[in-house]
């Protein structure tokens, strides 16, 4: 995808600010995660932590506060390395994994969609 | 889109990272089939975000695998051990000596690029530390040689670092002073020249020994040699040592140069000599090192010597230490034009070495206005502003006050006088030391920079005025005992006024230099130099007659008194130096006009801004600090209005900056740049008059006569060339 794409998405929010609520229970489900930790993980073996703060139709992920963490060797196990980055969007052709920090009921619940979904 | 559903697809084969713990009583729960179906429900163009959403924050985030904003991405190797362990940077290089020995000083001139490459404002983590034997100090220690060369260079770029960011010269290359994270200070690398030495002097012995048996004689010392290949001996010898000799003495340049109030300048040029013999080996050098390694065919820019890859260098593996900037591509610079970088440098390191710390301030500033049209980069600068200010002090030996007191051509004792202790005058100080900065800056920057500070520095005049008022009562009264507050008032506020007005002719005159304006423009330009010029020339013979104790000269109109001056009173040279400037601007901007209104030529319309809004983009600066009072677009027009090609006026100034020249030569025969801008003045003025003359007697017959304006004789005055289309 280019990388352009992510950044149009975002420019329409102002015209089409959701003049009609969306009923999706899905949507409504996402929303509740807004604010909550995620831990990204990319192709090229780097996980992003950081507070949810935006996704789009694309599934372009933006996170607040995000750390970078990385291995130091391409042999699991591996020590990591960390850095803060601040604001960062995760495209999602790059997303390999999305965890958020959620309690045991919650994680049940989105495990059955896995299931379902799989 | 498809790449969400491979994702989820992939999901199961990648495991959490397991260091990464959750909260408290929480769990990390997949999130991935979820955010699908979500996403498959939103509308085109529909975002899900909470209440506290920025759009303009969002737009502001850093792109994840975008290779120009994410500095993290894993590129070859995950980590520098990483690569060390896959065999990057192999200790020794080979097991074949003499490959070894090729390779390290393929290393050494690749070292070379990053160096020049860094100074041209590259990061150090994307150049020098590009170098994996530099990034782990301690791996190398088992190799004399690359050790000892790892050690010194580490030590050089500290020095230098050290320096740029004591100057803050690098407030326009921020990237420069960047070294977070890097094993730049290493235990034992102040101590990197005792072993530099000792390997020095081993493969002195070497080449010695090699010699010895060419020539067939008996060796004494039984020596073990550099590498296998006795045809090869003499040559690697050769060049590895003019590399170590150009570090050793490179090393001794940066530190004694900055050593404090000039003391090592000496020393330095010493060096400087060394470096420039040991540099010119290694550029001899290069035949030889080519000749007999395989250079790969096709690389388009090499950064060896012999043009092969050298090895140990990744620089993708430090992108992330460049952050917060994002990670920029960059080209090393080839090796040949990185010894031309350091010719250069090293050229305009001797010239600050041979300065003769002047004491005086006029010739400071003209050193500096010299030295600055080598056009030097970043680290030249630092080293000239490193000896020009050090501890607030001029060569870090003079006070501000001292200096003040100096240029303002008051005697001695003044300098210890306790006005020095009020606030305005302590301010000025701060200005003259904030001037010198700037003036080592490059030349974008300083013209900005001085643009502005031009209003600082009328300020402080009207502040040191009321404050002299206070101090010392009327300080305008001029009686023939005056006290010596009265006097040093007097003389420092002539001198603050005369150093603004230089400070707005420099600010005009960098516009030539930086193309800022446009043949159009010229008129406008010539005009407001004119009249900066007068103001300056009226200011500093102002100053000279002061310290004469000529105090009748008040009764005489300012601007007469310079105008009039070569008919019946003889004017100081460096007065009529400057006023064969002020003839040229005025010719200039009358044959300008004249050209204008007569002809029709360089005429002052765009197609987006009135001549007027022009006038006020290129002086607004020196409008808002009125300098001088009272002048505004419409004394320009005033001024031009009238002006024809009939009009002698214009001949008498290109005449009059000819006959000045030329009777100025006998005072300055033993300054070379004032002869040498003597001759540029004559030159101008020459060409000028000569093609004055051809428009007016064959303009008005022909009509095809084109006149172009050319800096083919000074760089900011032009010459008219008459040429038929």
């Amino acid at each position: 995808m280019s990388t352009k794409e992510p950044t149009t998405c975002l420019s329409e929010v102002g015209s089409s600010n959701q003049l009609e609520t969306n009923n999706s229970n899905y949507v409504s489900h996402v929303k509740k995660l807004l604010h909550r930790r995620m831990l990204v993980g990319i192709s090229d073996g780097r996980f992003f932590l950081g507070t949810f703060y935006c996704i789009d139709k694309q599934g372009n992920i933006i996170l607040q506060d995000a750390v970078e963490y990385r291995s130091t060797r391409r042999s699991a196990p591996s020590p990591m390395e960390q850095r803060v980055l601040g604001i960062i969007l995760i495209p999602s052709s790059c997303r390999k994994t999305c965890h958020v920090d959620s309690s045991i009921e919650e994680q049940l619940s989105l495990t059955s969609l896995e299931e379902q979904n799989s | 889109m498809v790449d969400v559903s491979e994702a989820v697809k992939g999901d199961s084969k990648v495991p959490i990272c397991p260091s990464i713990p959750s909260g408290e009583q929480t769990v990390w729960a997949n999130a991935s089939s979820l955010l699908h179906l979500a996403c498959n429900d939103l509308r085109d163009g529909e975002l899900i975000y909470g209440e506290n959403f920025n759009l303009f924050a969002a737009m502001s985030a850093l792109e994840i695998m975008d290779p120009k904003m994410d500095s993290g991405m894993v590129r070859t190797y995950y980590s520098v051990d990483e690569a060390i362990e896959y065999g990057a940077a192999p200790i020794p290089l080979s097991l074949d000596k003499t490959v070894d020995v090729q390779r390290i000083i393929d290393i050494m001139d690749h070292l070379l690029s990053c160096e020049a490459t860094w100074h041209k404002g590259c990061s150090l983590a994307q150049t020098v530390f590009s170098c994996l034997y530099l990034l782990r100090p301690d791996r190398t220690s088992s190799h004399a040689l690359l050790h000892s060369y790892c050690r010194v260079m580490r030590a050089t770029c500290n020095a230098v670092v050290c320096t740029v960011s004591d100057t803050r010269t690098n407030e326009e290359e921020d990237l420069f002073t960047m070294t977070h994270g890097l094993p730049l200070k290493v235990d034992g690398d102040d101590k990197c020249l005792t072993m530099l030495h000792a390997v020095e002097e081993t493969i002195a012995r070497q080449l010695r020994a090699c010699k010895a048996t060419l020539s067939k004689k008996r060796v004494t010392e039984d020596i073990e040699p550099l590498q296998n290949n006795p045809d090869l001996e003499e040559g690697l010898c050769k060049s590895l040592l003019c590399q170590l000799r150009f570090r050793k003495h490179f090393y001794h340049v940066v530190m004694n140069i900055k050593r404090p109030q000039g003391r090592g300048l000496e020393l330095a040029k010493k060096h400087i000599a060394c470096c420039f013999e040991e540099l010119d080996s290694m550029i001899k050098s290069a035949d030889f090192l080519r000749s007999i390694s395989a250079p790969e065919d096709g690389m388009k820019n090499e950064t060896t010597a012999s043009g092969c890859q050298p090895v140990g260098f990744d620089s993708t593996l430090n992108s992330r230490l460049s952050a917060p900037t994002p990670p920029r591509a960059i080209e090393t610079i080839s090796w040949k034009k990185a010894a031309e970088y350091f010719q250069k440098l090293l050229h305009e390191l001797e010239i600050i070495c041979s300065y003769n710390l002047d004491t005086v301030f006029e010739g400071l500033l003209r050193f500096v206005v010299e030295f600055q049209k080598l056009r030097p980069e970043l680290v030249a600068r630092a080293h000239l502003q490193h000896l020009l200010v050090q501890d607030g002090k001029l060569y870090g030996r003079d006070s501000v006050f001292s200096v003040i007191c100096k240029a303002s051509l008051l005697p001695e004792v003044a300098k210890n006088h306790d006005i020095q202790k009020i606030e305005p005058v302590v301010q000025l100080g701060q200005l003259l030391i904030t001037l010198l900065r700037v003036l080592c800056t490059n030349i974008s920057w300083q013209r900005r920079k001085l643009g502005k500070i031009l209003q600082d520095w009328r300020i402080i005049h009207v502040q040191l005025e009321l404050a002299f008022r206070k101090e010392c009562g009327d300080i305008s009264a001029t009686s023939s005992n005056e006290n010596i507050c009265i006097k040093i008032c007097r003389h420092i506020l002539i001198w603050v006024e005369e150093q603004t007005y230089w400070i707005a002719s420099r600010f005009l005159m960098l516009g030539f230099e930086l193309d800022l304006y446009s043949p159009s423009e010229y008129c406008m330009v010539y005009w407001y130099m004119y009249i900066i010029l007068i103001k300056l020339a009226e200011k500093t013979h102002m100053r000279a007659m002061t310290s004469n104790d000529i105090s009748k000269k008040k009764g005489k109109k300012k601007r007469d008194l310079v105008k009039e001056g070569g008919k019946d009173y003889q004017l100081p040279p460096a007065i009529l130096f400057l006023q064969c400037h002020v003839y040229l601007a005025e010719g200039l901007t009358m044959m300008l006009a004249a050209l204008r209104n007569e002809r029709q030529m360089y005429v002052s319309t765009g197609p987006f801004n009135t001549e007027h809004e022009r006038f006020v983009q290129h002086f607004e600066l020196l409008l808002k600090a009125c300098l001088p009072d009272h002048v505004s677009y419409y004394s320009f027009v005033e001024t031009t209005a009238h002006a024809h090609l009939s009009n002698a006026a214009m001949y008498n100034c290109f005449k009059g900056a000819q006959r000045i020249a030329k009777e100025l030569r006998s005072s300055f025969s033993n300054d070379p740049d004032k002869m040498a801008e003597l001759r540029r003045i004559e030159q101008v003025a020459e060409h000028n008059s000569v093609a004055l003359g051809l428009i007016s007697r064959l303009g008005a017959v022909d009509a095809s006569l084109k006149v172009q304006f050319e800096f083919s004789h000074h760089p900011f005055f032009a010459t008219a060339v008459v040429k038929r289309s």
